[in-house]
């Protein structure tokens, strides 16, 4: 007997490749991304300390979606993107 | 060898529909209930009836693949649908997939929150929706198989499978199914599609992203501005999402409570306006705790008051059920949209 597969579909098209650069950890500025639930920040604030141990911090701020339940926006990702070199996500739930 | 998910046909040999069952457990196709068999016959039969809707589907979130109507079809046969149901199956489906609806986020949220249906227009009456007595409960086919199939596809084509992708909680009785009619026969006002912009002569579904139907008893309330009262004490729920959430509500009034409604001069309008006023939840029933994370987030009291949604627009109203004097509230996700989509017939 033939069935049909109730989870086939075809694969959306991939998006470009992105070039990563290299990350100086040392020095580059950093986004501390907060998916806006509880403690997203206290974890993201605890990071900021480590990093405080062995680097200057000036240049790593916090930055937070708008809503929890909702996906960042596109303008925030593509400001976020053009001022740091790298994002750390804070997942808090 | 191919993998059976890249084939869209699958030979499955001599198996009876109790083995049948077994073997789509076995691959995670089901919701727990048995399932028909999607035969190549049936699919096609389902798939003729939306022949005329060439609008293509986008990638469903959260697995990002393209469904096809032969396999968006095979979850409607195993949810128990008749052919002439899935028109309106696939209404919902592209319902949920309007990107303000955020399906990726309602599926993979801890929150309870399943795809609620609603069915306006004359197909309704055409398919035999409930929109009467019981009209969120058991007994009535196309109510239990509509809303299952969207279940199952979200299932199986968007990937949300209990426990891992999808991480409610919880989850909630309304994952099952959830779909139902309004009662327009009874509804003093304008059906909700009508408000919405849509013909009367249009068949219409409408998704939210909601909770279960939370009671809203009132049988001693005699007057308009009484039943109001009480809706809005039972919408002033400080454990919603719609809190801090921020997002679309329905209050589905049943039609003895509409009529009081409609005799003392409230309209659509009036109603929304007053359960936005009297719904408002007192700093005095929010911990301090969640207090400064709704202000660290942008959601500010007005005064001593958390309002419920964002405006009384928030609010959306319409007529179900049969005689009695009960209504329901159904708070969203939160980050979520009401989408109305015309059922192509």
């Amino acid at each position: 007997m033939l069935i049909v597969n109730p989870t086939f579909g075809l694969a959306a098209a991939a998006g470009p490749t992105v070039a990563l650069k290299p990350i100086n950890w040392a020095t580059d500025a950093i986004a501390l991304m907060s998916n806006s639930k509880p403690n997203a920040r206290e974890l993201l604030e605890g990071m900021k300390a480590k990093l405080g141990a062995f680097r200057n911090v000036d240049n790593i701020e916090f930055h937070a979606k708008n809503s929890a339940s909702q996906a960042a926006p596109k303008e925030l990702i593509q400001a976020v993107a053009g001022k740091y070199r790298a994002a750390l996500l804070a997942l808090g739930d | 060898m191919t993998d059976i998910a890249d084939q869209e046909v699958i030979d499955i040999g001599n198996l009876d529909v109790e083995a049948f069952n077994e073997f789509a457990a076995a691959q995670g196709w089901s919701d727990g209930m048995p399932l028909y068999v999607p035969t190549e016959e049936k699919v096609a039969k389902f798939v003729d009836t939306v022949r005329g809707d060439n609008r293509p589907y986008p990638p469903v979130p959260p697995r990002q693949i393209v469904p096809t109507l032969q396999s968006l079809a095979a979850n409607a046969v195993m949810a128990g649908c008749k052919p002439e149901y899935f028109p309106v199956v696939t209404a919902a489906l592209r319902g949920v997939l309007d990107p303000e609806y955020n399906l990726h986020g309602t599926l993979a949220t801890t929150h309870s929150c399943a795809p609620m249906v609603m069915v306006s227009g004359p197909i309704r009456l055409a398919l035999g929706i409930n929109c009467g007595s019981n009209c969120f409960g058991q007994g009535w086919r196309p109510n239990a198989t509509i809303g299952r199939a969207l279940g199952l596809m979200l299932l199986n084509v968007a990937g949300a499978k209990p426990g891992e992708m999808d991480r409610s909680t919880q989850g909630n009785p309304a994952k099952y199914t959830f779909c139902f009619g309004e009662n327009e026969e009874e509804n003093p006002w304008q059906p909700y599609h009508v408000q919405r912009g849509f013909a009367p002569t249009d068949s219409v579904v409408t998704v939210m992203s909601g909770e279960g139907p939370h009671n809203l008893n009132d049988h001693g309330s005699t007057s308009g501005n009484g039943l109001l009262t009480t809706f809005a004490g039972g919408m002033a729920n400080p454990g919603a999402n719609t809190i801090y959430g921020k997002g679309p509500m329905f209050v589905i009034i049943g039609p003895e409570h509409a009529a009081t409604l409609k005799r003392d001069g409230f309209t659509i309008e009036t109603i929304r306006e007053e359960l936005w006023k009297r719904s408002r939840v007192h700093v005095s029933r929010i911990s301090e705790e969640n207090q400064e994370t709704y202000v660290t987030t942008g959601h500010k009291p007005d005064g001593d008051w958390f309002a419920i949604g964002r405006s009384p627009e928030d609010i959306h109203i319409t007529v179900a059920g049969g005689p009695g004097k009960h209504s329901a509230f159904i708070p969203s996700f939160g980050g979520t949209t009401v989408a109305c989509v015309r059922v192509a017939v």
